[in-house]
């Protein structure tokens, strides 16, 4: 520590930048939140309220009524989309960490560059694929799109995560007599528990979030995620605000509890997904 | 130590392509069949009557013609690259001013790096309505705060004035990415050995002479990931203008992907979204061979040359 940061009062002056910095971090979500509770008349009556003016659940009751069936979407497509990641990246990674193939360099190559591919190029496609394969409105054809954002990440991730694990620990499992299979079901998976659920929590994320493949592929009618449910709000030509920040911030629930229950895998998928590679 | 050479060398290759058969087929079917068919695509003359076939009547180039003729086409690409431009220098300097800022020590700051990450991890649809509501001309907290402080007589036109809205999609953007860039750089300037930066005081380097000499050429290479991941997220954005200008008014907010989009989905040319995405992915896909080479530390180690 320097001299200069020692200095108490210099510390205290971070303090305060970081506070204004923060200020302005979360002041967005602040207002959306405190304009959810706000009454029709009020978000009308062209002034904003620093604090709840007459607050009223209204919003939230339009909102229940109209989009609980859409929150079940949204958590069954981030769910579906969890499940398909893990299960194609977790074997993937390992066999791209642990095992000498040719196809290594190659399909590392692939999975960075993938992450690269703008989604509304591979919706274009995907839509009209899916329209000959009869996936349109389906959640199959969502959960396979929404797999975009999460397995070239979740592969990556798993991988720098899997080349810390110490080889002896395969090379005893197969001594004894483990074949691959169990030697990945009983020794790999369970010590890379860490890394797969910061994949999972990402990759639920993305599923849960996405919008453009739901706006892409489900076009209309049946299945709505809540993310889509607040475009159509918005696309209502007297656009109900109350009704829109209240689904605002249902979609944003998901975030707010990884952030506080699973702060850890956040933190380090963020970082690990994009230097490490 | 080589354990895997207990199996034998074939046994090892079948395990191993058993372990990647669901990787690689999904990668065929999720990226490989669309970019490629989005090739053709962008060669075919589409109409709505096509979308039920998988294909349509060869256009040559006429789709490519056309994206690069139609106005609104050429808008979108100068409004990406304005907006890509813009929003790279302002996540840049605001996230790296924010890492040197958590990279002190004071009250408080591991709360605040935890919370800085927020606007990472929102769906982007909801940072758009966000921000819509914010930039309200009546009503919205960023006009009544300009009027109150006497900044501005009266409410500004952020959404619906054709000159503003680029700067305020902006704005959201650089509000969406500077956490990302806070994040990378500060974990990069935690591996600035400490003993470098001591002998820099010693040797009386200035603050800025330390940042500009020592600490900025050490973590020259993760400044440049996070440029260029910061640029391919930005050529990708959608939801965000979406949500806060729909790519109005009057199109003065149309990016090449919303207006991919206007073009397949709402006037169902397929063919002249398909010829725009084209465009889009090369210009995501130039720096593709930029990132391959600073992530070949990563590459290298799959070379089969693990320890």
């Amino acid at each position: 520590m320097t001299r200069v940061e020692r200095s108490g009062a210099l510390r205290w002056l971070c303090t305060l930048a970081a506070a204004a910095a923060l200020v302005l971090v979360l002041f967005p979500v602040y207002a959306i939140i405190v304009g959810s509770f706000e009454s029709t008349n009020t978000l009308f009556s062209g002034t904003f309220y620093w604090l709840p003016h007459a607050a009223t659940l209204d919003n939230y009751r339009t909102v229940v009524h109209a989009q609980s069936a859409n929150v079940v979407t949204s958590m069954v497509v981030g769910l579906g989309t969890a499940l398909l990641a893990l299960v194609v990246a977790v074997p993937a990674a390992y066999a791209l960490s642990k095992y000498r193939l040719r196809v290594t360099v190659i399909l590392v190559s692939s999975l960075l560059i993938a992450q690269i591919v703008p989604s509304i190029v591979l919706a274009t496609s995907l839509f009209i694929v899916f329209h000959w394969i009869n996936l349109v409105n389906s959640y199959l054809g969502l959960i396979i799109a929404d797999g975009t954002y999460a397995v070239p990440f979740a592969i990556l991730v798993l991988r720098a995560f899997l080349f810390s694990l110490p080889n002896e620990l395969l090379y005893a499992a197969r001594v004894d007599g483990a074949t691959e299979w169990q030697t990945f079901r009983l020794i790999v998976i369970p010590l890379a528990r860490s890394a797969v659920i910061t994949v999972a929590v990402f990759a639920f994320l993305a599923g849960w979030g996405d919008f453009i493949f739901a706006l892409t592929i489900l076009n209309g009618s049946g299945i709505e995620p809540i993310t889509l449910g607040i475009y159509t709000y918005l696309g209502n030509y007297s656009t109900d605000w109350g009704a829109v920040m209240a689904a605002g911030v249902f979609a944003m629930v998901p975030a707010g509890i990884l952030l506080v229950v699973a702060q850890r895998y956040i933190a380090s998928g963020l970082t690990a997904g994009s230097v490490k590679g | 130590m080589t354990p895997l050479r207990l199996t034998s060398r074939s046994k090892e290759q079948l395990a191993g392509w058993l372990f990647l058969a669901p990787a690689i087929a999904y990668l065929l079917f999720a990226f490989a069949l669309p970019i490629v068919y989005n090739v053709t695509l962008s060669f075919e003359r589409t109409s709505p009557a096509t979308i039920a076939s998988l294909t349509a009547p060869f256009a040559g180039l006429g789709n490519y013609r056309f994206i690069l003729s139609d106005p609104t086409s050429r808008k979108a690409i100068a409004n990406t690259f304005w907006f890509t431009v813009g929003s790279l220098v302002g996540q840049f300097l605001i996230g790296f001013a924010l890492a040197l800022l958590f990279s002190m020590r004071f009250p408080g700051r591991t709360l605040g790096r935890s919370l800085v990450i927020v606007p990472w991890l929102l769906p982007l649809i909801v940072t758009g309505v966000m921000f819509r509501f914010l930039f309200q001309l009546e009503g919205g907290a960023v006009n009544q705060l300009l009027t109150g402080l006497g900044i501005a007589h009266h409410g500004v036109d952020w959404l619906d004035d054709p000159h503003l809205a680029l700067w305020t999609i902006l704005i959201a953007n650089i509000w969406l990415g500077v956490p990302f860039f806070t994040l990378l750089l500060y974990s990069a300037l935690q591996d600035v050995p400490m003993e470098i930066k001591e002998a820099a005081i010693i040797d009386g380097a200035s603050p800025w002479q330390r940042l500009r000499l020592v600490i900025v050429p050490i973590i020259l290479p993760v400044i440049e990931v996070t440029l260029l991941l910061g640029f391919v997220f930005t050529v990708k954005v959608f939801d965000l203008v979406i949500g806060l200008t729909g790519g109005g008014p009057a199109n003065a907010t149309q990016l090449i992907t919303t207006w991919s989009y206007n073009l397949s989905f709402q006037q169902f040319s397929f063919g002249e979204g398909a010829a725009l995405n084209n465009l889009l992915l090369l210009l995501a896909l130039v720096c593709s061979p930029i990132y391959l080479f600073l992530s070949r530390d990563s590459l290298r180690r799959s070379s089969g040359a693990d320890e």
